[in-house]
């Protein structure tokens, strides 16, 4: 064996006992060839936050939950409480879902179809099976456009790690968006800061902070956990489904069906 | 309200913005609609070969970054620079004769024709009659209504950008996003059709080659309503050129249904770097907001359109008027 490479495998074997001791102290995760933790993969919360964030009995269009916020409850303003109720009342025909139009942030991390993401050092990409839609995180320093009056319904994402965890400031909203299928509901001031952590390989723990002055007295923090999806030849398959209220005007023509 | 036209207000500001940081003409805007549109009169001719390019730490070629077609956009497959057949408005019957126009993105047969067999010739000419006056909802190209453009009319649509991931190459275009699998997964089921279809994809030097099949064919590929069936099979070869400026889109489309034979499509396409001013069309980027002393980085900025009920003509979504 040629001495250089006796000297990689000696190299390769501290290494591993390196990791090895340091695995004992906190999860074996993947990382980027920069260390950072590579999120990369395909996602799915488990949890019944997109139905309902607040805990809540088990109804014909919700299963029952338990909620995913911090103090149980949604602190909203008192108009705005008003308007959560009128929601709520409407959600059969009023829940932006309905139309398909993208879900937001952060109601499409927790919604229940898996999403994507592919990560560079520069950003993660974060690709929606539903709907098809791309939220890209910046993780390279910039900041949010100096433009004030963007509206954006994923909003504008800028990151930064705080050691192993992921944190994302998001401004920029436009109003097409709900928070869940409850109703609950944000204005264009929405701020949200997102946390992003490994508890173990195959779990990330998701963790968003709103404030939003025009309809939340406080700021206040739901937390879910996103699983990997590691189903044998598992892949997203875009869902489009915004397209299928004119679907049937596209039939695939056919021999001996011109008109 | 459609959010393109947001986004497309905060580009207007952006790009004089960028007008600035270039130092060009401080009355730099963005063009109107339709305005600078590449055009392109000939193809280059770019051979499969060695990669001698960068390479990402995967081994891929580097080819990320923002790219748009050269010729012309979806107007007309065969006549690229010949606007619509019948266009009733300022863009009438081109002025020029076709031979001092860009060559038809049929570049197999030589005649430049889709070799469509009589009863799908038929069809097509039934929706390019019918396009600028679309009398029942079937004549509204399905892109007008936000549905993605699909393969292979979203190289013809806009520019966009190429992000690459070991196992993955993604586009992501004006309308839709595209995810071609280099990680030797099998092609879904044969009865799951997509509006982007189902790509497979491997490098052989400068050139990815990818398998699409479940192609649920609803997209027409121009206004002037070329279409294939969801039998089709698509083989395409992304040829870049040794400095990574250019490539060439050459796919065979094969469908026995509509087709008397396999045909081949070539559809040139360029990089935009920070070389060119963004132009909302081609190069649909801003400028991302550096802290002091960083240099111009551009990035994309989110494109979801969901709602756009405005075809051609106004007829068919919001009534006649």
């Amino acid at each position: 064996m040629p001495a250089e490479m006796k000297g990689r495998i000696a190299a390769l074997l501290v290494g591993t006992l390196l990791a090895t001791s340091v695995a004992t102290a906190a999860p074996k995760i993947p990382r980027l060839k920069s260390g950072k933790p590579d999120f990369s993969g395909i996602w799915e919360t488990t949890s019944a936050a997109e139905y309902d964030l607040e805990p809540h009995s088990g109804r014909a269009d919700a299963p029952p939950s338990a909620g995913v916020i911090d103090g149980k409850y949604i602190p909203y303003l008192p108009a705005a409480l008003e308007q959560k109720k009128k929601n709520f009342a409407a959600r059969a025909t009023e829940d932006p879902r309905l139309k398909c139009w993208t879900l937001g942030t952060p109601r499409g991390i927790y919604y229940r179809e898996p999403f994507q993401i592919f990560q560079r050092d520069r950003d993660l990409t974060l690709l929606f099976q539903f709907g098809h839609s791309v939220r890209t995180i910046h993780t390279n320093g910039t900041l949010h456009p100096e433009v004030t009056d963007n509206e954006f319904y994923l909003g504008d994402s800028r990151g930064h790690w705080e050691g192993d965890t992921l944190v994302v400031d998001v401004t920029d909203f436009n109003t097409e968006t709900w928070l869940d299928r409850a109703g609950n509901f944000h204005s264009p001031k929405l701020h949200v800061v997102e946390r992003w952590r490994f508890l173990d390989e195959n779990t990330i723990e998701y963790r968003a902070t709103l404030e939003d002055p025009e309809v939340f007295s406080r700021p206040w923090t739901l937390s879910v956990q996103l699983h990997r999806h590691r189903e044998k030849d598992f892949q997203l398959i875009e869902n489009y489904c915004f397209t299928l209220g004119y679907d049937e005007f596209y039939p695939v023509p056919q021999q001996g069906t011109t008109e | 309200m459609m959010a393109n036209s947001m986004n497309t207000r905060w580009l207007v500001k952006v790009a004089t913005a960028a007008a600035l940081l270039a130092g060009t003409q401080a009355h730099a805007q963005q063009p109107p609609p339709g305005a600078g549109i590449q055009r392109e009169k000939t193809v280059p001719a770019i051979e499969s070969g060695k990669w001698t390019g960068k390479r990402l730490a995967d081994g891929q070629p580097d080819v990320q970054g923002h790219w748009s077609n050269t010729i012309a956009n979806h107007n007309n497959w065969t006549d690229p620079q010949g606007g619509v057949p019948g266009d009733p408005g300022r863009n009438g019957p081109p002025k020029t004769p076709r031979s001092e126009r860009a060559p038809s993105r049929v570049s197999d047969p030589a005649d430049g024709e889709v070799p469509f067999q009589p009863w799908a010739r038929a069809v097509q000419q039934e929706f390019l009659q019918f396009f600028h006056n679309p009398i029942k909802e079937q004549y509204v190209e399905p892109l007008a209504r936000c549905a993605p453009a699909g393969v292979p009319k979203s190289f013809t649509w806009h520019g966009y950008e190429i992000r690459q991931f070991p196992g993955y190459v993604l586009f992501l275009f004006n309308s839709g996003t595209r995810v071609i699998h280099l990680d030797g997964k099998p092609h879904l089921p044969e009865n799951i059709k997509l509006w982007n279809a189902d790509s497979r994809g491997r490098w052989e030097g400068n050139t990815l080659i990818v398998d699409v099949t479940n192609n649920n064919a609803k997209a027409r590929l121009a206004r002037t309503g070329e279409f294939f069936s969801d039998n089709v099979h698509i083989e395409e070869r992304y040829i870049f050129n040794a400095e990574g400026t250019r490539y060439n889109y050459v796919a065979t489309i094969t469908d026995a249904t509509v087709f008397t034979r396999p045909w081949t499509t070539t559809i040139p396409a360029r990089r935009f770097t920070l070389e060119d001013e963004p132009d909302g069309w081609h190069y649909e980027v801003a400028y991302a907001n550096q802290p002091p002393g960083k240099p111009p980085l551009v990035e994309r900025y989110e494109r979801i359109c969901v709602e756009n009920n405005g075809p051609f003509g106004n007829v068919a979504v919001l009534g006649a008027r």
